[in-house]
């Protein structure tokens, strides 16, 4: 049987999924990444050789997220893609006709707008957390909530408050105004589901025509809350599929299909490599005043990937 | 029945509110403000502007949606420049423009370009106002005269140190009035631009605060043009904006005629004049050792935050007369 | 004199040369760096753009290496940047440094103080008008080639068969031009440079995208500002174009002809110019739409007035013409994946869009 691996490595989560050439999720891993990329994706290969049904044969991978070229040069990926291509595509394919994905992980988030299957307009959030996963997570941890519960919490208010602020900082001064002020804690983490939400509405929502059907994904997704919270702006139904926190790799997957079915064969290393020592070395190039850092990746010893400089006279050594 | 004209209830509206009230009525439109801003006009603001606009065109933009559903024309005018060589911020200049493509469904922006710096300009104002207006030259004119000397009025009540919102209505009512009685003990100069200042929203009622706490205000209105003069050509070079040269040059003449405990500079979040401003502002008071002290407010500023730091202000001057 | 002055894109060759040749000591600034940055935010207001931070910090750092006067631009506003200077010399003192400013505000706004400045160098260096005025002629024809090279460069890269020889040789080129000193050295090495950069293997059947650059002068030119955002998207196979050059009004440009034709072209939405590039930024944007480019993106400083009204009509451009717009926001805090990352879901986007042609989808993305 075919399956195509999907790997999406970002700064919070690395997901892997492993499809079948009709799209069907085979296998799918959440995985935090704690700051070791490397260590954590090959753990999940290790994970999925283990738990995979051994007919199955990879006949092409995908990366994407902040971490798509480390990963990609590791695991020998066919196509490495941006998170928003990768996203669309997951959400295309499994909501057909869906017209706005929004998308709130731990660190970032996006709106992206298709018509007619296509991607025709995108944003990310700009500097800071409002409108991210990690807003929640801070005020979850001020209110000493875990933050599984947040969301069955939030569906019980009955009269949600109003907690203004943009960044977590302002949001936590109001908020503990407002439970100084007698308001119950179902209440209040209302508030911050639909604070939440504002603020990505007002910030990477801004000026985008957001119509039905509308896919929430990524990890918030899980949070009925923010669901609601949406619904509740928006005046539409919101979906979540099923796969909500691993979409971006499926996306990498599908992507990696159509890149067999074109192309026909594969670069994948093959799960071996999960057992391969990979380094990473980074040095201060000094052959400019830009002082580059340029990161090295070795495979038992052998320099398989380098990139970071900006002129590009350390990108292009190694093919 | 009488045609109505919207006028947003900020930026412009506490320097020139009486000035363009008189106008419109005097060629037969009936003026419409939006209400003071409160927490809908800028929150509807913010949902059309682009997020790194500052405050007070957030502002502008809420009370502009505010008014269009009420009223047959909107008046927004394009302030250019009223003096030679100065000349008003980048989003001033682009604003009817800014408005017409952030908010759909807006009724007939009547947007004249004010440019008022030789009588040849004044000529092309009261064309271009005839002409969008439908009213006689003759009678723009006659309009204009009258709004000037309602302006006039108006202005000296500012300089006597009466608040805007105060002065319109004394205007209105036709009174004169002695000036106001300064019974604090501190002096504090409160500089920043009118429509920041004056409004109590956005500056989280921050003259009221202050008076509170036993301090004569001093804000740039009560300087009139002529106790200005000496100070215009002080900087390396001025501003290009009218209102920036204004709190420098006001800055200046406080500076100059003694007696101020501190300066209190109010600016916008991500205002980009005042980002100038403030820092020309601060190196002249570290210079001087006069305290200082900014205050940014900003759509998410609470009336407690503020209250802190200018209780803490007012405590350290007051601190420091006591061990003089 | 010591005498150092801002950098920005490759205009530090000729100025170098001009300074150098009036029988000064230069004291070239250095490529901007996270350094520079870093020193430049430390000291400049929070809400200043970019470009002030990062003038502030190569003043400081050619400060560190000796300059005793610094030659730069000023400004008649509305846009902050004429400001700066005057800003930066009292911040400049306020740390310690006793340096001279010397600023130059465009001749017809003041063209006495324009000339006395001018003869102020020119003596200090014990030169003459006349020789003065050979060699501004020289380092004027130094810019243009320089500008000349550059632009070839946007033209090859999108079809070089390897990624980053066009880079290779034009860090060559601009070498080889500082090199030269007198006027025939300075055409041969236009000569020798068109040829080194022809001479990259590329592929011709290829058909690139194409996509105009508009935004704020500095942040446009400077590539260390902008994350390299031309050379990114030349090599991943997309032809970029801009109209803003140091030389632009000598030469006829095939998008943007003059100033004057930008207002008018730009009058439908914008009705009277606003400081800085704002009103270029709608004009050309409409420009590329109507000249077949397949998108546009924006890079404006954070808090950049003119670019903020500029972007806050754009939509609206967008949506008439069909062209898809992409703003990027530029400050302390942009990071280079992130750029990469909108870049490259921007190039998909409009690839799908050609591919798709005809449906009514354009719309302004990012920030």
């Amino acid at each position: 049987m075919q399956g195509f691996l999907g790997i999406d490595v970002g700064s919070v989560s690395t997901n892997l999924v492993i499809i079948d050439e009709n799209i069907n999720v085979l296998e799918n891993l959440y995985l935090r990444t704690k700051g070791q990329p490397i260590k954590v994706l090959q753990e999940g290969l290790q994970l999925l050789k283990e738990q995979m049904s051994p007919q199955l044969k990879i006949m092409g991978v995908g990366t994407t997220g902040s971490g798509r070229v480390l990963s990609g040069a590791i695991v020998g990926a066919d196509v490495v893609k941006n998170e928003i291509t990768a996203h669309a595509i997951a959400a295309s394919t499994m909501v057909p006709g869906v017209q706005t994905i929004l998308e709130i992980g731990g660190q970032d988030s996006k709106i992206i707008i298709l018509r007619d299957g296509i991607v025709t307009d995108f944003a990310m959030n700009t500097v800071c957390a409002a409108g991210t996963g990690s807003f929640l997570d801070q005020q979850a941890d001020r209110l000493h909530i875990d933050i599984s519960e947040f969301g069955t919490l939030a569906l019980r208010a009955t009269n949600p408050v109003r907690i203004a602020g943009r960044c977590t900082v302002f949001a936590e001064s109001d908020m503990i105004h407002k439970q100084q002020t007698g308001h119950n804690t179902e209440d209040i983490i209302a508030g911050l589901c639909e604070a939440l939400v504002r603020n990505y509405l007002n910030n990477v929502g801004k000026g985008k025509e957001i119509l039905p059907p509308i896919v929430f994904q990524g990890g918030v997704a899980a949070n009925a809350g923010i669901k609601w919270a949406f619904e509740k702006q928006l005046g539409f139904e919101v979906q979540v599929p099923k796969y909500f926190d691993v979409m971006g790799a499926i996306g990498a997957a599908i992507l990696a299909r159509n890149h067999y079915r074109e192309n026909g064969g594969s670069k994948f290393k093959g799960f071996e490599i999960s057992t391969s020592d990979f380094s990473a070395t980074s040095f201060e190039c000094d052959g400019c005043a830009n002082l580059c850092e340029i990161i090295n990746i070795y495979q038992d010893g052998n320099i398989i990937a380098r990139w970071g400089g900006r002129c590009g006279k350390w990108d292009h050594g190694i093919q | 029945m009488k045609p109505s004209i919207g006028f947003p209830a900020t930026l412009f509206y506490f320097t020139d509110a009486p000035f363009w009230q008189a106008f419109w009525e005097n060629i037969g439109f009936n003026v419409v403000y939006s209400s003071a801003t409160n927490k809908k006009i800028l929150d509807e603001g913010i949902k059309v502007t682009v997020t790194d606009a500052c405050v007070p065109i957030k502002v502008y933009h809420g009370h502009v949606i505010a008014l269009k559903d009420k009223v047959d024309y909107l008046f927004i005018p394009r302030y250019m420049n009223l003096e030679k060589k100065e000349t008003f911020c980048p989003k001033f200049l682009g604003l009817p423009d800014m408005v017409r493509a952030s908010i759909p469904g807006i009724p007939k922006i009547i947007a004249p370009d004010i440019q008022l710096v030789n009588p040849l300009s004044r000529l092309r104002l009261c064309k271009e106002l005839a002409e969008k207006t439908g009213a006689s030259f003759a009678r723009v004119a006659h309009a204009l005269a009258k709004a000037g000397r309602v302006q006039k009025q108006y202005i000296k009540l500012l300089q006597q140190g009466y608040l805007p919102q105060v002065a319109m209505k004394l205007v209105k009512s036709g009174r004169t009035a002695g000036s106001p009685v300064k019974e604090g003990d501190l002096n504090i100069a409160v500089l920043g631009y009118p429509y920041q200042i004056h409004d109590a929203h956005i500056s989280v009622n921050l003259l009221e605060q202050l008076k509170q706490l036993g301090v004569n205000i001093w804000t740039m209105e009560m300087v009139s043009q002529t106790m200005l003069r000496p100070y215009r050509k002080v900087m390396s070079k001025n501003h290009f904006w009218h209102f920036s040269n204004r709190v420098m040059w006001s800055l200046f003449y406080f500076l100059n005629k003694g007696g101020l405990d501190g300066v209190i500079h109010v600016t916008a979040f991500a205002c980009g004049p005042d980002a100038m401003v403030d820092k020309f502002m601060e190196l002249e008071l570290k210079q001087r050792k006069i305290p200082f002290m900014p205050i940014t407010v900003d759509e998410h500023s609470g009336e407690a935050g503020v209250r802190t730091r200018l209780e803490a202000f007012v405590d350290m001057i007051r601190h420091r007369r006591q061990l003089e | 004199m010591k005498i150092s002055f801002p950098h920005m894109g490759t205009s530090h060759i000729a100025f170098k040369h001009l300074i150098e040749h009036l029988g000064h000591e230069v004291v070239p600034p250095p490529a901007p760096t996270s350094r520079t940055l870093d020193l430049g935010v430390k000291y400049a207001p929070e809400f200043a753009c970019v470009p002030l931070k990062m003038l502030l910090g190569t003043y400081l750092e050619v400060l560190e290496k000796g300059a005793d006067t610094i030659i730069t631009s000023g400004g008649v506003g509305p846009c902050r940047a004429g400001l700066y200077p005057h800003l930066h010399q009292k911040i400049l003192k306020d740390l310690g440094y006793d340096c001279k400013i010397i600023i130059f505000d465009p001749p017809l706004h003041n063209l006495k103080d324009f000339f006395s400045k001018i003869n102020y160098i020119i003596k200090k260096g014990g030169k003459s008008w006349r020789q003065f005025w050979k060699e501004f002629k020289t380092s004027w024809l130094k810019l243009c080639v320089l500008d000349d090279v550059e632009i070839l460069s946007h033209q090859v890269r999108p079809y070089e068969l390897k990624k980053g020889s066009t880079t290779k040789v034009f860090k060559e080129c601009l070498h080889i031009v500082d090199q030269a000193q007198t006027r025939e050295e300075i055409l041969d090495a236009k000569r020798i440079c068109e040829k080194k950069l022809k001479e990259v293997p590329q592929d011709p059947s290829r058909n690139p995208l194409k996509i105009g650059i508009i935004g704020e002068i500095y942040v446009v030119l400077e590539p260390f500002m902008n994350m390299d955002v031309e050379i990114t998207l030349e090599e991943m196979g997309v032809i970029t174009h801009r109209s803003i050059y140091l030389t632009q009004w000598s030469r006829q440009n095939i998008i943007v002809n003059t100033e004057g034709s930008i207002y008018k072209t730009a009058y439908p939405y914008l009705k009277k110019k606003i400081g800085g590039h704002g009103i270029n930024s709608i004009g050309e944007t409409i420009l590329y739409a109507r000249n077949g480019f397949d998108g546009v993106i924006q890079v404006a400083p954070f808090t950049c007035i003119p670019e903020i009204v500029a972007k806050s009509i754009l939509p609206e451009v967008s949506k008439d013409l069909n062209i898809p717009v992409l703003s990027l926001t530029i400050d302390e805090q942009t990071a280079k994946a992130g750029v990469q990352t909108r870049l490259e879901a921007f190039v998909d986007l409009l690839e799908q869009k050609r591919l798709h042609g005809g449906l009514n989808y354009a719309r302004v993305s990012g920030h």
